[in-house]
């Protein structure tokens, strides 16, 4: 026979004003196996907790119902109770007489009738549950950072500065992402490449940090803590002990019309290339499409020059397997390409940029050292329109959101063109300006009342050429919608950011969650913004919506901590709801059958095989599936999936949840 | 001797298989037969006739052990081993695949391509009862429907011969004979008895095959072979083909899925 417990809690008045308190204790008091029954005004407060231990320990029970707020608010706080008198945490459970019904219902008999079936319903089940412990898991203690812009190198920085490992893959050549394209940030006007490339170089250097460039993640397999990732390291065609980077290949090779990524397209590069004089590593690479050898068999010629032999061809792509306990996923995002936009030409017009072209324009270095000049002929535009909002919050264009970037980087460009182009013109066509940010507001009123920047509200309808001239079109919806027409010499369109190439895929790899635009998903929008649904697998930065430089260093930051906080344990505890595949004596041995659509179905990778052997002859008499706890996140799905019932999950096995339905259903 | 018995008698000869499952001709109709010794190979015969799948005997450990097996196959047999397959029931290396053509030549089906390829060219036609009956009820209303069901179900007996004819429920323990907790009454009565069927359905979804051993076996003709045909046929128009193994285990974004948007 049992002895249960049940404490109704009274929540101050947010439960007893509607639900009759006392009764519902009066009448769970009367159901075969209660042995105690109260009621109490604050059951989570320091004298409600003794309550439910002396009452424990006095009446020897064996197990506890609170009927209190929802189990996500103070279940643990009960458990942790009950441990401490001595009862396995597990044979405790919470009726939520609060969410469920005092909150949700008026007062009257039903109410007090609801609460009382719910605690009915957990007194049935709680005596079928049995005691669990918790799960042990061990750490490797190393992190993987996916992606080598600011996001990856703060977090990485971050990580190692905390005495932990840090392996880091970059897909390109060089860290640095976006952030070093830029030319100047805002709110501050501080070059890019001064704060960010002395980070690039302490990754390089740090004895916590191995950085693995041109290198991509190929599968991710194992749990929380125990990570096994492979790594495509993509053939460089240089042996890096032996370069110095001196960078004699890259004068010597003979194709150098390739457009350069680093530049958006506005400068050239060679074959074998550098991406930027910055690069970390300062090291080049072959861009196998390009390399004359590599598409046509000759040339060779990066080879004769390099004074140290380090250029070796046709070597194959490798592929490495590390472990670590945590993955930080940093990988960006793009922006859209001006031939997305039909209404701007498609792409056909040289003088129509995106923002990040202006970016390198604007820049000390490439392509144009810092001087504003058209890409069409190199003139100086004395005329220019900047036009936000490009593909943003347009649903039609299908990307609903907010770039969130675009209205400040927007006001720094035409303020750097009015810095740079003296007696230039700019005009900024706008839908709102959206400079929420510390210093932010006060940023665009500069470009606008000291800078002179014309800003105006309307949408751009089109964008044509004619006579030399590029037209812009648009409508000015602060003077009456009145039509605007402005002959432009260069026109920049501040494209949506949009997620990286290949982030499904890449979202896929791993079983993280993503939205409908590709960017990644966290695991909570307010309270668990880094963190992924799959335990261990972490975000930061662009990827996973549009960020600014701030934005994206302190939710690095906040990664990094996620991390080490998770690598610092010996152990991860983990709570032992997980699904079991039950075991039975010989010679069935378990009811699975080895279908393993369980396997198919679970969205963690939780299912293995386990063959059960003869002991003596080693000989498997039959394949069964096993879940691993480590990766179980207790969802149930393969409970439901399973036709011969044969899994069951702990703390919500079949039979506690018939026997909870049932009493409901009786009662 | 034709060639179909030559060739059975070859392979229990040489001792490449234990056993041949194929068909005989009893009294009234055509039978499963077990051929264990080449002597009875002559009593084998070829035909689409035998209203038994003979696949349900692939998963009876009792039956071949860990012995090498031939099959004589007709398009029941081998679209149920192929999905049978896709749930790791079958050992390929322990299983020889035979079919015969229309002239009597028999063929090996080796690999699990050549039995899709052979199933794809031998798709039988759709049964003209069973459409029609299927209509029929696809006019009812849902009180008609239920009226329906509630007549024919209320005469099952529960003999579990749907069950124990289907290729497909082979499980050790099925969900009627788990006691904790009791998911079915196990007694005769139309509420539970549709109940079982609702759970036959729903554990055939998106792996049914569609043979209709389980009507043919069903000793007071209920028409439950209609069950697992209509569901067959709603899931491959909801959600399409699954890939290697069910359809409703398995996601891919390219699913139709169209009634969920």
């Amino acid at each position: 026979m049992s002895r249960i417990g049940v404490f109704i809690c009274h929540c101050g008045e947010n439960i007893s004003a509607t639900v009759d308190c006392e009764r519902v204790a009066q009448e769970a008091g009367r159901l075969e196996g209660v042995e105690f029954a109260t009621d109490y005004k604050y059951m989570c407060s320091d004298p409600g907790q003794t309550l439910i231990k002396n009452a424990i320990k006095e009446h020897h029970l064996d197990g506890v119902v609170v009927g209190s707020c929802s189990p996500r608010m103070h279940e643990a706080t009960f458990r942790k109770t009950c441990a401490e008198a001595g009862l396995n945490p597990y044979m405790c459970e919470i009726a939520n007489l609060r969410e469920h019904v005092s909150w949700v219902h008026e007062k009257g008999e039903a109410t007090t009738r609801k609460a009382i079936q719910i605690v009915t319903g957990l007194i049935s089940k709680v005596q079928r549950n049995k005691p669990l412990n918790t799960i042990k898991v061990p750490v490797t203690k190393c992190a993987l950072v996916i992606g080598g812009g600011i996001a990856g190198i703060q977090t990485a920085l971050d990580i190692a500065n905390c005495g932990q490992k840090v392996i880091m893959i970059e897909k390109s050549p060089s860290i640095g992402g976006h952030m070093s394209q830029l030319s100047e940030t805002f709110p501050t006007l501080d070059c890019s490449q001064c704060i960010l490339t002395p980070r690039m170089v302490e990754v390089a250097q740090h004895p916590n940090i191995t950085l693995y460039t041109y290198a991509e993640l190929d599968k991710l397999e194992g749990f929380v803590g125990n990570f096994k990732a492979t790594i495509r390291l993509k053939a460089k065609s240089i042996d890096y002990s032996k370069c110095t980077g001196c960078g004699l290949c890259t004068t010597k090779c003979p194709n150098k019309k390739i457009p350069s990524e680093f530049n958006e397209g506005l400068g050239m590069r060679t074959a074998i290339y550098v991406p930027f004089p910055q690069a970390v590593p300062n090291k080049p690479v072959i861009d196998k499409e390009h390399c004359l050898y590599y598409q046509k068999g000759k040339c060779k010629i990066c080879s004769k020059s390099c004074p140290t032999g380090a250029i070796e061809y046709d070597k194959p792509d490798e592929f490495m397997t590390i472990e670590v306990g945590a993955v930080v996923v940093t990988t960006g995002f793009n922006v859209l390409k001006t031939d997305f936009f039909p209404e701007y030409g498609y792409g056909k017009y040289k003088d129509v940029i995106t923002g990040l072209q202006f970016e390198r324009l604007a820049s000390a270095s490439w392509p144009t050292l810092g001087e504003i000049r058209r890409p069409s002929d190199g003139k100086i535009p004395q005329k220019v329109v900047f036009i936000a909002c490009c593909g943003s919050r347009d649903p039609a264009k299908g990307i609903p959101y907010c770039s969130k970037i675009c209205c400040m980087y927007t006001a720094k460009h035409a303020m750097l063109y009015q810095h740079k182009v003296h007696g230039g013109d700019s005009t900024v066509f706008y839908m709102d300006i959206r400079a929420g940010g510390k210093n932010y507001e006060e940023f665009v009123r500069r470009a606008i009342e000291e800078d002179h920047v014309n800003y105006v509200r309307g949408r751009v309808a089109r964008v044509y050429e004619k006579d030399g001239k590029l037209i812009v079109k648009g409508v000015d919806t602060l003077l009456g919608a009145e039509p605007v027409e402005i002959e432009a010499d260069m026109v920049v369109l501040a494209t949506a950011g949009v997620a990286s190439k290949g982030a499904e895929e890449l979202a896929q790899k791993m079983h993280i969650s993503y939205d409908p635009y590709h960017f990644f998903a966290e695991a909570h929008p307010k309270l668990k913004p880094v963190e992924t649904n799959t335990a261990g697998i972490f975000l930061a930065g662009a990827c996973q919506a549009p960020k600014d430089i701030p934005e994206t260093v302190a939710a690095a930051s906040g990664a990094a901590v996620k991390v080490v906080s998770l690598l610092s344990q010996e152990n991860l505890v983990r709570e032992p709801i997980v699904a079991v595949v039950n075991r039975c004596a010989p010679p069935l041995f378990s009811t699975c059958v080895g279908c393993f659509m369980c396997e198919t179905i679970c969205p963690y990778h939780a299912i293995e095989h386990e063959e059960i052997k003869d002991r003596k002859t080693g000989a498997v008499i039959k394949t069964i599936a096993k879940i691993n706890p480590g990766l179980c996140q207790g969802c149930g799905t393969c409970v439901s999936f399973c036709r011969s019932k044969s899994i069951d999950l702990e703390g919500y096995t079949n039979e506690e949840m018939y026997t909870e339905v049932m009493a409901l259903l009786n009662h | 001797m034709n060639k179909l018995q030559e060739r059975a008698t070859d392979l229990l000869k040489g001792g490449t298989v234990k056993l041949i499952i194929g068909f005989e001709q009893g009294n009234n109709k055509i039978r499963p037969f077990f051929c264990e010794k080449p002597e009875d190979a002559e009593k084998l015969i070829y035909s689409d006739d035998c209203s038994t799948n003979n696949a349900v005997y692939l998963t009876k450990k009792e039956l071949i052990g860990d012995n090498k097996i031939a099959i004589i196959a007709t398009y029941k047999e081998i679209a149920s081993i192929i999905q049978l397959n896709k749930e790791n029931q079958i050992k390929k290396e322990n299983l020889m695949v035979l079919t015969v053509d229309k002239d009597g030549d028999v063929t090996e089906l080796t690999s699990f391509e050549e039995m899709e390829k052979f199933c794809e060219e031998n798709t039988p036609a759709p049964d003209p009862v069973v459409a029609a009956l299927i209509e029929k009820i696809d006019k009812m209303n849902r009180e008609e429907r239920w009226a329906y069901w509630k007549s024919e179900l209320d005469k099952c007996i529960r003999c579990y011969a749907c069950r124990a004819a289907c290729p497909l429920c082979y499980c050790n323990r099925c969900i009627s004979e788990v006691n904790c907790p009791q998911w079915l009454d196990p007694w005769k009565s139309t509420l539970s008895n549709i109940e079982w069927q609702i759970n036959r359905v729903m554990h055939m979804s998106g792996r049914c095959t569609g043979c209709g051993a389980c009507a043919k076996a069903c000793p007071l003709d209920l028409p439950i072979g209609i069950l697992t045909k209509k569901m067959s046929t709603d899931i491959k128009e909801m959600l399409g083909e699954g890939e290697g193994g069910n359809v409703l285990s398995t996601f891919n974004p390219n699913d139709k899925e169209n009634f969920i948007h």
